[in-house]
Protein backbone atom coordinates (compact mmCIF):
# COMPACT_ATOMS: atom_id res chain seq x y z
CA UNK A 1 0.00 0.00 0.00
CA UNK A 2 2.60 3.11 0.89
CA UNK A 3 5.14 0.65 -1.10
CA UNK A 4 5.65 2.80 -4.19
CA UNK A 5 6.70 0.03 -6.05
CA UNK A 6 4.47 -2.55 -5.68
CA UNK A 7 2.89 -2.67 -8.78
CA UNK A 8 -0.37 -4.29 -8.45
CA UNK A 9 -3.25 -2.42 -6.60
CA UNK A 10 -4.55 -4.03 -3.33
CA UNK A 11 -7.88 -5.38 -3.14
CA UNK A 12 -10.18 -2.95 -0.99
CA UNK A 13 -12.33 -3.70 2.26
CA UNK A 14 -15.12 -4.35 -0.72
CA UNK A 15 -13.04 -6.89 -2.77
CA UNK A 16 -12.03 -8.55 0.03
CA UNK A 17 -15.63 -8.57 1.41
CA UNK A 18 -16.38 -10.59 -1.82
CA UNK A 19 -13.93 -12.99 -1.40
CA UNK A 20 -14.77 -13.71 2.32
CA UNK A 21 -18.76 -14.03 1.07
CA UNK A 22 -17.46 -16.95 -1.04
CA UNK A 23 -16.67 -18.70 1.72
CA UNK A 24 -20.79 -18.37 3.10
CA UNK A 25 -22.27 -19.58 0.10
CA UNK A 26 -21.82 -23.36 0.67
CA UNK A 27 -25.10 -24.65 2.81
CA UNK A 28 -23.83 -26.00 5.75
CA UNK A 29 -26.72 -29.21 6.03
CA UNK A 30 -25.09 -32.32 7.32
CA UNK A 31 -26.73 -35.47 5.65
CA UNK A 32 -28.90 -37.78 7.85
CA UNK A 33 -26.31 -40.37 7.35
CA UNK A 34 -23.09 -38.33 8.67
CA UNK A 35 -25.19 -37.05 11.83
CA UNK A 36 -26.44 -40.65 12.21
CA UNK A 37 -22.38 -41.53 12.16
CA UNK A 38 -21.55 -38.76 14.76
CA UNK A 39 -24.30 -39.98 17.02
CA UNK A 40 -23.31 -43.71 17.11
CA UNK A 41 -19.61 -42.83 17.93
CA UNK A 42 -20.90 -40.38 20.55
CA UNK A 43 -23.11 -43.09 22.67
CA UNK A 44 -20.44 -45.58 21.84
CA UNK A 45 -18.11 -43.14 23.92
CA UNK A 46 -20.50 -42.50 26.44
CA UNK A 47 -21.05 -46.16 26.88
CA UNK A 48 -17.38 -46.81 26.87
CA UNK A 49 -16.55 -44.22 28.73
CA UNK A 50 -15.15 -45.76 32.58
CA UNK A 51 -17.73 -44.28 34.94
CA UNK A 52 -16.42 -41.31 37.38
CA UNK A 53 -14.78 -43.19 39.94
CA UNK A 54 -14.66 -40.82 43.56
CA UNK A 55 -11.71 -41.16 45.73
CA UNK A 56 -12.32 -43.64 48.78
CA UNK A 57 -11.89 -40.87 51.18
CA UNK A 58 -14.64 -38.51 49.31
CA UNK A 59 -17.19 -41.75 49.45
CA UNK A 60 -19.66 -41.16 53.37
CA UNK A 61 -18.47 -43.99 55.46
CA UNK A 62 -21.78 -45.99 55.21
CA UNK A 63 -20.99 -45.70 51.04
CA UNK A 64 -17.77 -47.43 52.12
CA UNK A 65 -19.62 -49.90 54.51
CA UNK A 66 -21.56 -50.61 52.13
CA UNK A 67 -18.75 -51.32 49.45
CA UNK A 68 -17.15 -54.07 51.90
CA UNK A 69 -20.86 -55.56 52.56
CA UNK A 70 -21.12 -55.91 48.63
CA UNK A 71 -17.97 -57.43 48.38
CA UNK A 72 -18.85 -60.04 50.59
CA UNK A 73 -21.02 -61.73 48.69
CA UNK A 74 -24.76 -62.64 48.96
CA UNK A 75 -26.78 -61.99 51.96
CA UNK A 76 -25.59 -65.23 54.24
CA UNK A 77 -21.81 -64.43 54.31
CA UNK A 78 -23.11 -60.48 55.09
CA UNK A 79 -25.11 -61.63 58.30
CA UNK A 80 -21.92 -64.09 59.18
CA UNK A 81 -19.72 -61.59 58.74
CA UNK A 82 -21.84 -58.86 60.96
CA UNK A 83 -22.43 -61.52 63.61
CA UNK A 84 -19.18 -62.37 64.16
CA UNK A 85 -18.34 -58.50 64.41
CA UNK A 86 -21.29 -58.58 67.12
CA UNK A 87 -20.02 -61.66 69.15
CA UNK A 88 -16.13 -60.23 68.95
CA UNK A 89 -17.19 -56.87 70.48
CA UNK A 90 -19.00 -58.80 73.07
CA UNK A 91 -16.58 -61.29 74.51
CA UNK A 92 -13.91 -58.78 74.38
CA UNK A 93 -15.75 -56.30 76.74
CA UNK A 94 -17.13 -59.44 79.02
CA UNK A 95 -15.59 -62.55 78.49
CA UNK A 96 -17.06 -65.58 80.32
CA UNK A 97 -14.85 -67.24 82.81
CA UNK A 98 -14.05 -70.73 80.94
CA UNK A 99 -11.92 -67.94 78.33
CA UNK A 100 -10.11 -66.80 81.01
CA UNK A 101 -9.26 -70.73 81.85
CA UNK A 102 -8.24 -71.54 78.74
CA UNK A 103 -5.83 -68.20 78.51
CA UNK A 104 -4.12 -68.67 81.22
CA UNK A 105 -3.71 -72.88 80.41
CA UNK A 106 -1.69 -71.73 77.72
CA UNK A 107 0.09 -68.62 79.35
CA UNK A 108 0.47 -69.26 82.79
CA UNK A 109 2.28 -66.43 83.64
CA UNK A 110 0.20 -63.59 85.03
CA UNK A 111 2.21 -60.66 84.54
CA UNK A 112 3.08 -58.79 80.96
CA UNK A 113 6.92 -59.20 82.53
CA UNK A 114 6.64 -62.51 82.84
CA UNK A 115 5.30 -62.97 78.97
CA UNK A 116 8.10 -61.28 77.79
CA UNK A 117 10.80 -63.11 80.18
CA UNK A 118 12.25 -59.93 81.56
CA UNK A 119 11.00 -60.32 84.86
CA UNK A 120 13.97 -60.31 86.96
CA UNK A 121 15.16 -57.30 85.32
CA UNK A 122 12.37 -55.58 85.02
CA UNK A 123 11.73 -55.77 89.00
CA UNK A 124 14.70 -54.68 90.04
CA UNK A 125 14.43 -51.59 87.68
CA UNK A 126 11.12 -51.15 88.73
CA UNK A 127 12.37 -51.54 92.71
CA UNK A 128 14.81 -48.68 91.96
CA UNK A 129 13.52 -45.62 90.50
CA UNK B 1 -30.17 -49.66 17.73
CA UNK B 2 -31.11 -47.43 14.67
CA UNK B 3 -34.83 -47.21 15.62
CA UNK B 4 -34.00 -46.44 19.49
CA UNK B 5 -31.50 -43.98 18.75
CA UNK B 6 -34.52 -42.41 16.32
CA UNK B 7 -36.90 -42.45 19.28
CA UNK B 8 -35.04 -40.91 21.76
CA UNK B 9 -33.68 -38.16 19.05
CA UNK B 10 -37.39 -36.27 19.14
CA UNK B 11 -37.94 -33.03 19.27
CA UNK B 12 -39.25 -33.21 22.59
CA UNK B 13 -36.07 -35.47 24.00
CA UNK B 14 -33.71 -32.44 22.65
CA UNK B 15 -36.34 -29.89 23.96
CA UNK B 16 -35.69 -31.71 27.51
CA UNK B 17 -32.04 -31.31 27.24
CA UNK B 18 -31.62 -27.32 26.19
CA UNK B 19 -32.00 -26.33 29.53
CA UNK B 20 -28.77 -28.13 30.25
CA UNK B 21 -25.58 -26.44 29.76
CA UNK B 22 -23.06 -27.84 27.52
CA UNK B 23 -21.13 -28.60 31.08
CA UNK B 24 -23.78 -30.47 32.37
CA UNK B 25 -24.70 -32.49 29.82
CA UNK B 26 -20.51 -33.97 29.16
CA UNK B 27 -20.48 -34.31 32.70
CA UNK B 28 -23.51 -36.50 32.66
CA UNK B 29 -21.89 -38.47 29.03
CA UNK B 30 -18.79 -39.28 31.55
CA UNK B 31 -21.25 -41.04 33.52
CA UNK B 32 -22.62 -43.24 30.74
CA UNK B 33 -25.50 -41.14 30.21
CA UNK B 34 -26.66 -42.24 26.71
CA UNK B 35 -29.19 -39.25 26.30
CA UNK B 36 -26.96 -36.68 27.01
CA UNK B 37 -24.31 -38.29 24.63
CA UNK B 38 -26.98 -37.51 21.77
CA UNK B 39 -28.25 -34.19 23.30
CA UNK B 40 -24.28 -32.97 23.22
CA UNK B 41 -23.85 -34.43 19.54
CA UNK B 42 -27.12 -32.96 18.30
CA UNK B 43 -26.13 -29.37 19.98
CA UNK B 44 -21.76 -29.50 19.01
CA UNK B 45 -21.87 -31.40 15.92
CA UNK B 46 -23.30 -28.59 13.73
CA UNK B 47 -21.21 -25.55 15.17
CA UNK B 48 -18.14 -27.68 14.47
CA UNK B 49 -19.32 -28.86 11.41
CA UNK B 50 -20.25 -25.41 9.57
CA UNK B 51 -17.09 -24.01 11.20
CA UNK B 52 -15.19 -26.57 9.26
CA UNK B 53 -17.08 -26.33 5.83
CA UNK B 54 -16.34 -22.34 5.51
CA UNK B 55 -12.80 -22.93 6.27
CA UNK B 56 -12.16 -25.64 4.17
CA UNK B 57 -14.70 -25.45 1.85
CA UNK B 58 -15.41 -29.12 0.98
CA UNK B 59 -17.86 -31.22 2.94
CA UNK B 60 -15.92 -34.67 2.72
CA UNK B 61 -12.86 -32.76 4.45
CA UNK B 62 -15.36 -30.99 6.73
CA UNK B 63 -17.10 -33.73 7.90
CA UNK B 64 -13.60 -35.47 8.48
CA UNK B 65 -12.66 -32.38 10.79
CA UNK B 66 -16.16 -32.50 12.22
CA UNK B 67 -15.94 -36.45 13.20
CA UNK B 68 -11.68 -36.18 14.90
CA UNK B 69 -13.10 -32.81 16.67
CA UNK B 70 -15.67 -34.57 18.46
CA UNK B 71 -13.88 -37.96 18.95
CA UNK B 72 -11.52 -35.77 20.83
CA UNK B 73 -14.55 -33.98 23.20
CA UNK B 74 -15.59 -37.63 24.09
CA UNK B 75 -11.67 -38.98 24.86
CA UNK B 76 -11.06 -35.25 26.66
CA UNK B 77 -14.66 -35.69 28.65
CA UNK B 78 -13.96 -37.88 31.72
CA UNK B 79 -11.08 -34.69 32.49
CA UNK B 80 -13.06 -31.87 31.70
CA UNK B 81 -12.69 -29.32 33.91
CA UNK B 82 -16.46 -27.39 33.72
CA UNK B 83 -14.46 -24.04 35.24
CA UNK B 84 -11.52 -23.79 33.08
CA UNK B 85 -13.02 -23.76 29.59
CA UNK B 86 -16.47 -23.29 27.72
CA UNK B 87 -16.60 -26.05 25.80
CA UNK B 88 -17.41 -24.54 22.31
CA UNK B 89 -14.49 -22.34 22.74
CA UNK B 90 -12.16 -25.28 23.29
CA UNK B 91 -13.98 -26.99 19.97
CA UNK B 92 -13.45 -23.55 18.21
CA UNK B 93 -10.04 -24.15 18.89
CA UNK B 94 -9.65 -27.65 18.08
CA UNK B 95 -11.75 -27.31 15.12
CA UNK B 96 -9.53 -24.31 13.80
CA UNK B 97 -6.38 -26.18 14.55
CA UNK B 98 -7.56 -29.31 12.50
CA UNK B 99 -8.76 -27.44 9.64
CA UNK B 100 -5.62 -25.28 9.56
CA UNK B 101 -4.02 -29.12 9.23
CA UNK B 102 -6.28 -30.30 6.69
CA UNK B 103 -5.15 -26.79 4.88
CA UNK B 104 -1.79 -27.43 4.92
CA UNK B 105 -2.00 -30.49 3.57
CA UNK B 106 -4.47 -29.96 0.76
CA UNK B 107 -2.81 -30.16 -2.12
CA UNK B 108 -5.97 -29.73 -4.44
CA UNK B 109 -5.08 -27.32 -7.40
CA UNK B 110 -7.81 -25.21 -9.75
CA UNK B 111 -8.15 -28.76 -12.17
CA UNK B 112 -9.72 -30.14 -9.22
CA UNK B 113 -12.29 -27.26 -9.01
CA UNK B 114 -12.75 -27.77 -12.21
CA UNK B 115 -13.91 -31.67 -12.85
CA UNK B 116 -16.41 -30.82 -9.62
CA UNK B 117 -18.17 -27.61 -11.42
CA UNK B 118 -17.98 -29.11 -15.38
CA UNK B 119 -22.15 -29.31 -15.41
CA UNK B 120 -24.52 -27.68 -18.34
CA UNK B 121 -25.81 -25.19 -16.00
CA UNK B 122 -25.92 -21.48 -17.47
CA UNK B 123 -23.87 -20.18 -14.30
CA UNK B 124 -21.21 -22.85 -14.39
CA UNK B 125 -19.02 -19.68 -15.70
CA UNK B 126 -20.08 -18.18 -12.48
CA UNK B 127 -19.33 -21.57 -10.27
CA UNK B 128 -16.24 -21.60 -11.44
CA UNK B 129 -15.06 -17.62 -10.38
CA UNK B 130 -16.45 -18.97 -6.99
CA UNK B 131 -14.31 -21.65 -6.70
CA UNK B 132 -11.56 -19.63 -8.24
CA UNK B 133 -11.86 -17.17 -5.76
CA UNK B 134 -11.93 -19.53 -2.81
CA UNK B 135 -9.18 -21.53 -3.84
CA UNK B 136 -7.08 -18.26 -4.40
CA UNK B 137 -8.54 -17.01 -0.80
CA UNK B 138 -7.25 -20.08 0.48
CA UNK B 139 -3.88 -19.72 -1.16
CA UNK B 140 -3.18 -16.19 0.00
CA UNK B 141 -4.30 -17.21 3.86
CA UNK B 142 -1.54 -20.16 3.70
CA UNK B 143 0.90 -17.09 3.28
CA UNK B 144 0.29 -15.46 6.30
CA UNK B 145 1.81 -15.93 9.60
CA UNK B 146 -0.42 -18.36 11.47
CA UNK B 147 -1.49 -16.06 14.28
CA UNK B 148 -2.89 -13.41 11.67
CA UNK B 149 -4.49 -16.83 9.74
CA UNK B 150 -6.13 -17.85 12.53
CA UNK B 151 -7.98 -14.30 13.54
CA UNK B 152 -8.80 -13.50 10.01
CA UNK B 153 -10.44 -17.17 9.40
CA UNK B 154 -12.14 -17.19 12.79
CA UNK B 155 -13.04 -13.49 12.20
CA UNK B 156 -14.30 -13.54 8.63
CA UNK B 157 -15.04 -16.91 7.18
CA UNK B 158 -16.19 -18.54 11.02
CA UNK B 159 -17.82 -14.83 11.69
CA UNK B 160 -16.79 -14.54 15.06
CA UNK B 161 -16.60 -11.56 17.24
CA UNK B 162 -13.64 -10.49 18.45
CA UNK B 163 -14.31 -11.14 22.35
CA UNK B 164 -15.01 -15.00 21.03
CA UNK B 165 -11.81 -14.65 19.39
CA UNK B 166 -9.86 -13.65 22.11
CA UNK B 167 -11.01 -16.38 24.18
CA UNK B 168 -10.18 -18.71 21.50
CA UNK B 169 -6.83 -17.62 21.07
CA UNK B 170 -6.38 -16.61 24.63
CA UNK B 171 -5.21 -13.09 23.73
CA UNK B 172 -6.54 -9.42 24.26
CA UNK B 173 -9.24 -7.90 21.84
CA UNK B 174 -7.25 -5.48 21.26
CA UNK B 175 -4.36 -8.03 19.85
CA UNK B 176 -7.30 -9.51 17.77
CA UNK B 177 -7.79 -6.57 15.82
CA UNK B 178 -4.51 -5.90 15.08
CA UNK B 179 -4.26 -9.55 14.16
CA UNK B 180 -6.94 -9.28 11.89
CA UNK B 181 -6.07 -5.94 10.07
CA UNK B 182 -2.74 -6.96 9.49
CA UNK B 183 -3.65 -9.89 7.93
CA UNK B 184 -6.62 -8.60 5.68
CA UNK B 185 -3.60 -6.07 4.32
CA UNK B 186 -1.59 -8.82 3.71
CA UNK B 187 -4.20 -10.69 2.27
CA UNK B 188 -5.14 -7.65 0.17
CA UNK B 189 -0.98 -7.06 -1.39
CA UNK B 190 -1.18 -10.96 -2.16
CA UNK B 191 -4.63 -11.15 -3.96
CA UNK B 192 -3.53 -8.05 -5.88
CA UNK B 193 -1.62 -9.68 -8.94
CA UNK B 194 -5.04 -11.96 -9.20
CA UNK B 195 -7.71 -9.45 -8.74
CA UNK B 196 -8.69 -9.28 -12.88
CA UNK B 197 -8.46 -12.86 -13.22
CA UNK B 198 -10.62 -13.11 -9.95
CA UNK B 199 -13.44 -10.99 -11.48
CA UNK B 200 -12.60 -8.58 -9.02
CA UNK B 201 -12.33 -5.44 -10.68
CA UNK B 202 -15.49 -5.80 -12.68
CA UNK B 203 -17.66 -6.24 -9.51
Amino acid sequence: MTNKDFKYTPLNERELSLLFDETQKTMPEMSEQFLERLQNQAIEAALKKPQNIIAPEERPLLDRLANILAQAGGWLPRVGLVSALFFGILLGFNPPKFAFDITTAFYPMERLSDLIGLRDELEFYLAHI
Amino acid sequence: MEGGLKNSCTDDFLETMKSHRDEELLARFSNGDRKAAIALNSRLAPIVFTQALRILNDRAEAEDVTQECLLRLWRAAPKWEANKAKITTWLYRVTLNLCIDHLRKSNRNISDVEQEVVDDTPDVECKLRNKERLQALRRALETLPDRQKRAVILRHIVGLPNPDISDIMGISIEAVESLVSRGKQALARTLAPQKKALGLEDD
